[in-house]
C-alpha cells in the first residue's frame, strides 16, 4: 500500500535535496579555498530567506526584496570572515570549529531579536497550480528550487576553472605555500569565498522559504545537513556536494515510508555515521583525502 | 628587528607583574609534571571548597555553584580526551544526558535508589562511549569533531521520538533527591558538599590517571600519533580508553543533574552545551586539570549573568565567546603564566643577553 507514496516522497526527496545541494556547495567553496568549516552556512540559508521576509513586508517589490536581501548576507559573510575567521587564521581547528559555532548562535539569536522568532514563509515566486503527473502533484516553487541548483553549480564551475579569480582561490587551498610564493593573497582568498558562500547560502535560503518554513533557529540543522550532503558526496568537490545534496534528501524523506516521520533528522547523521566509518572520501571521491583515513 | 622590540621590557609591564606575581601565589601551576604530587595551595583550595558557602550563604551562589560543580565534571572528563589525547569530540553533552535519562528513567520507572543509579548511569554512559567510539575514533581531526556532533544530534532525535522511553520533548519529571542510606541531600548546600566531593574524588583520579602510563601515552598521542604509535602504544585503545572514561564522567555529571533539578529534558543536552564544556576546556588550559574546573566555574558564572539580559543573553555570549577565543586561545592560565615567566626571567636574561652569553 504504502508504496503508492514513494514517487510523491521522491518528488520532495528531491527538492529538499536541492536545498541541502547548494548549501553543501556553500561548505565547498570555502573548503576549497582555506580548508575551513564553516558553521554558520545554515545562517546564511535562514538570513536569507527572514530578510527577504522582512523587506517585502516594508513594500518593497520581490525582486528588489531578493537582491537587497542577497547583498545584506554576503555582506554579512564578508564582515564574519573580517572578525572572525581572520584573527583567528594561525590558531588550530578545534578553535576555529568553537569560533564559527558561536558566530553562528549569535547570528542566529540576533536574527530573532531584530526579525522576530515566529516562523515565516515567503509567497511562492510564480503562482497557479501545481503539475500533476498520473497522481503525482509537483509544486511549481519545487521546479525552481530544481532549476536555480545546476545554474549555480553551472557558475561556480565556470568560476573556478575558467576566471583567474577561481583558479587563485583553488590554489590557494592546494598549495598555501606556493600560492603564497607567487603572489596570491590567503586572506584575500578567503574572504572571498565567504562572499560567494554567503550569497549562495542566502539564494538557497531565499528559494526554499515558500516551500518550508524559516524560522530563526532552523538554520543550524539545515546547516549540519549540507554539511552532511558534502562529505557524502566528496568532502571539496562541486559535483560530489551536488550529487551528496540529492542524495541525502532522497534517503531521507524516503526513510519517512520505512520509520516513524520524527526519527528522520535522525537519519543524516546515521548516514554521515556509516558514511565516515565505511568510506570517508564520499561517493565520488575527495581531493583532500587521499587513500589513508582521516 | 621586530623579534628585538618584542624582546623589550615594555612599561606597562610594571602593571602586569604584581598582579601576576599576587595570582601565582595562589593559583595553580600550570606545569602538568611536577615531581611533588600535592603541594601547599592544594590544601588551600580543599578548605575554600569546604568553607566558602558556609561563608557565602545566598541561595543563589549555592545553586550556582552546583551547576558548576556539573559543569565541572563534565570539563574534567572531557579535558582528559580533548585536553591531553588531543582529540576532539562536540558530542560531550549527549553523554551526560544519556546519564541524566538513565537515572531518571531507573529511579521513577523501576524505584532504584539513586545511589545505585548513580553507578548505572556512568556505566551505561561508558557502555555508549566504548560503542560509539569503537568506529569512530579512527577519524580525526574534523571528521572526528563532526562525527561526535553528528552522534549528539542522533542522541536528541531519538530522545524527542521515543515517548515511551524518554518521555518524548515533556521530559520526565519527579526524579528523587540523591540519597545515601537515609540520608537525602535535599537542599542546595547539601547538593553543594555531594557534588563538589564527587568532583575531588574525580579530580584525584584523573590526577593519578594522568601521572600513569596512561597519561603520559595519551600526551604523546596527543603530539603525534605517528610518534606514539612506534614507541609502542597501543594508540587505538588509549584513545578508546580516554573516551570511555570521559563519558562515564558525564554520566556521573548527569546522575547528579538528574537529582538536583528533579528533572531531565532534551533541550539540556544539546550542542550549545557540547560547545560550552568543549569551551571550559579551551579557557582552562589543554593539557591541564585545574583548568577546566576554573573554567567552568568561569563559563557557569558568565552564563549566569547574561540571563538577566533576557533575549539579548545569547547573542550576547557569541560575541563575548569569540573575543576569549581571538584573546586567549591557550585559554587563560596558560597565557597569563607564559607572561609570568617571561616578565620573571626579564632581567636574568637581560644581563647574560649583555654579557654576551645567548643572543
Amino acid at each position: 500500500m504504502f508504496l503508492s507514496y514513494i514517487p510523491q516522497l521522491l518528488i520532495s526527496g528531491i527538492t529538499i535535496g536541492g536545498a541541502y545541494a547548494l548549501v553543501a556547495l556553500g561548505f565547498v567553496t570555502i573548503a576549497r579555498t582555506s580548508q575551513i568549516i564553516n558553521f554558520t552556512q545554515g545562517e546564511f540559508v535562514m538570513l536569507g530567506g527572514v530578510i527577504t521576509f522582512f523587506f517585502l513586508q516594508e513594500g518593497l517589490p520581490y525582486p528588489v526584496a531578493i537582491f537587497l536581501a542577497i547583498g545584506l548576507v554576503i555582506l554579512i559573510g564578508f564582515l564574519i570572515q573580517l572578525l572572525v575567521i581572520y584573527p583567528l587564521r594561525k590558531t588550530s581547528i578545534l578553535i576555529l570549529i568553537i569560533a564559527t559555532l558561536g558566530a553562528s548562535l549569535f547570528l542566529s539569536h540576533t536574527s530573532a531579536v531584530v526579525f522576530g522568532s515566529l516562523p515565516k514563509a515567503l509567497p511562492p515566486f510564480s503562482g497557479g497550480k501545481p503539475f500533476e503527473m498520473s497522481g503525482i502533484l509537483i509544486p511549481q516553487q519545487n521546479l525552481w528550487v530544481l532549476g536555480v541548483t545546476p545554474l549555480l553549480l553551472m557558475l561556480l564551475y565556470l568560476l573556478s576553472h575558467q576566471t583567474l579569480l577561481g583558479k587563485a582561490m583553488e590554489a590557494s587551498s592546494t598549495d598555501p605555500l606556493g600560492a603564497e610564493l607567487s603572489g596570491i593573497s590567503r586572506n584575500l582568498m578567503s574572504f572571498l569565498a565567504f562572499g560567494v558562500s554567503a550569497g549562495m547560502g542566502a539564494i538557497a535560503g531565499i528559494f526554499i522559504t515558500p516551500i518550508y518554513y524559516t524560522s530563526f533557529n532552523s538554520g543550524t540543522l539545515l546547516g549540519l545537513k549540507g554539511f552532511v550532503a558534502a562529505i557524502l558526496g566528496g568532502w571539496g568537490k562541486n559535483s560530489g556536494a551536488v550529487l551528496g545534496g540529492f542524495a541525502l534528501g532522497i534517503i531521507e524523506s524516503l526513510s519517512v515510508a520505512f520509520i516513524p516521520s520524527g526519527y528522520k533528522d535522525g537519519v543524516a547523521f546515521i548516514t554521515l555515521l556509516l558514511i565516515l566509518y565505511l568510506r570517508p572520501k564520499g561517493i565520488l571521491g575527495s581531493p583532500f583525502i587521499d587513500s589513508r583515513r582521516w | 628587528m621586530v623579534e628585538q622590540s618584542q624582546r623589550d621590557f615594555r612599561k606597562r609591564d610594571f602593571l602586569y607583574v604584581v598582579p601576576l606575581w599576587l595570582l601565582h601565589l595562589v593559583l595553580p601551576n600550570p606545569v602538568p609534571h611536577r615531581k611533588k604530587d600535592f603541594q601547599k595551595r592544594d590544601l588551600l583550595y580543599l578548605l575554600l571548597i569546604l568553607i566558602l558557602p558556609l561563608i557565602w550563604s545566598d541561595g543563589h551562589i549555592h545553586h550556582l555553584m552546583v551547576l558548576a560543580g556539573i559543569n565541572a565534571i563534565l570539563a574534567l572528563g572531557l579535558s582528559l580526551f580533548l585536553g591531553y589525547a588531543g582529540q576532539i569530540s562536540l558530542g560531550h553533552a549527549a553523554f551526560f544526558g544519556i546519564g541524566a535519562y538513565t537515572t531518571a528513567i531507573l529511579t521513577t520507572r523501576y524505584e532504584i535508589p539513586p545511589f545505585f543509579a548513580f553507578w548505572a548511569s556512568a556505566f551505561v554512559s561508558g557502555l555508549f562511549a566504548y560503542l560509539i567510539g569503537r568506529p569512530l575514533l579512527k577519524l580525526k581531526g574534523y571528521f572526528l569533531a563532526l562525527a561526535t556532533l553528528g552522534f549528539g544530534e542522533m542522541f536528541l532525535v531519538f530522545v524527542k521520538e521515543s515517548y515511551e522511553l524518554t518521555g518524548g520533548v515533556i521530559g520526565i519529571f519527579n526524579i528523587p533527591w540523591f540519597s545515601i542510606g537515609g540520608f537525602v541531600f535535599d537542599n542546595y548546600l547539601k547538593q553543594y558538599y555531594l557534588i563538589w566531593g564527587v568532583l575531588i574524588g574525580l579530580f584525584l583520579f584523573s590526577k593519578n590517571l594522568v601521572r600513569s602510563k596512561m597519561g603520559r601515552a595519551l600526551l604523546a598521542i596527543s603530539s603525534s600519533e605517528e610518534g606514539a604509535a612506534s614507541i609502542g602504544v597501543d594508540v587505538t585503545k588509549m584513545k578508546i580508553g580516554s573516551f570511555v572514561i570521559g563519558a562515564g564522567f558525564a554520566g556521573f555529571a548527569g546522575n547528579l543533574y538528574a537529582c538536583v533539578m528533579s528533572t531531565a529534558n532534551y533541550e539540556t543536552f544539546s550542542l550549545n552545551l557540547s560547545t560550552l564544556i568543549v569551551l571550559m576546556v579551551i579557557l582552562g588550559g589543554m593539557g591541564n586539570l585545574y583548568g577546566p574546573i576554573g573554567g567552568a566555574i568561569f563559563i557557569t558564572w558568565l552564563m549566569d549573568v547574561l540571563g538577566s539580559y533576557m533575549e539579548y543573553s545569547l547573542p550576547l555570549f557569541g560575541v563575548i565567546l569569540i573575543l576569549l577565543l581571538i584573546f586567549f586561545p591557550e585559554g587563560f592560565g596558560t597565557r597569563l603564566g607564559m607572561r609570568f615567566v617571561y616578565l620573571i626571567s626579564y632581567f636574568p636574561r637581560k644581563r647574560r643577553r649583555d654579557e654576551g652569553k645567548i643572543q
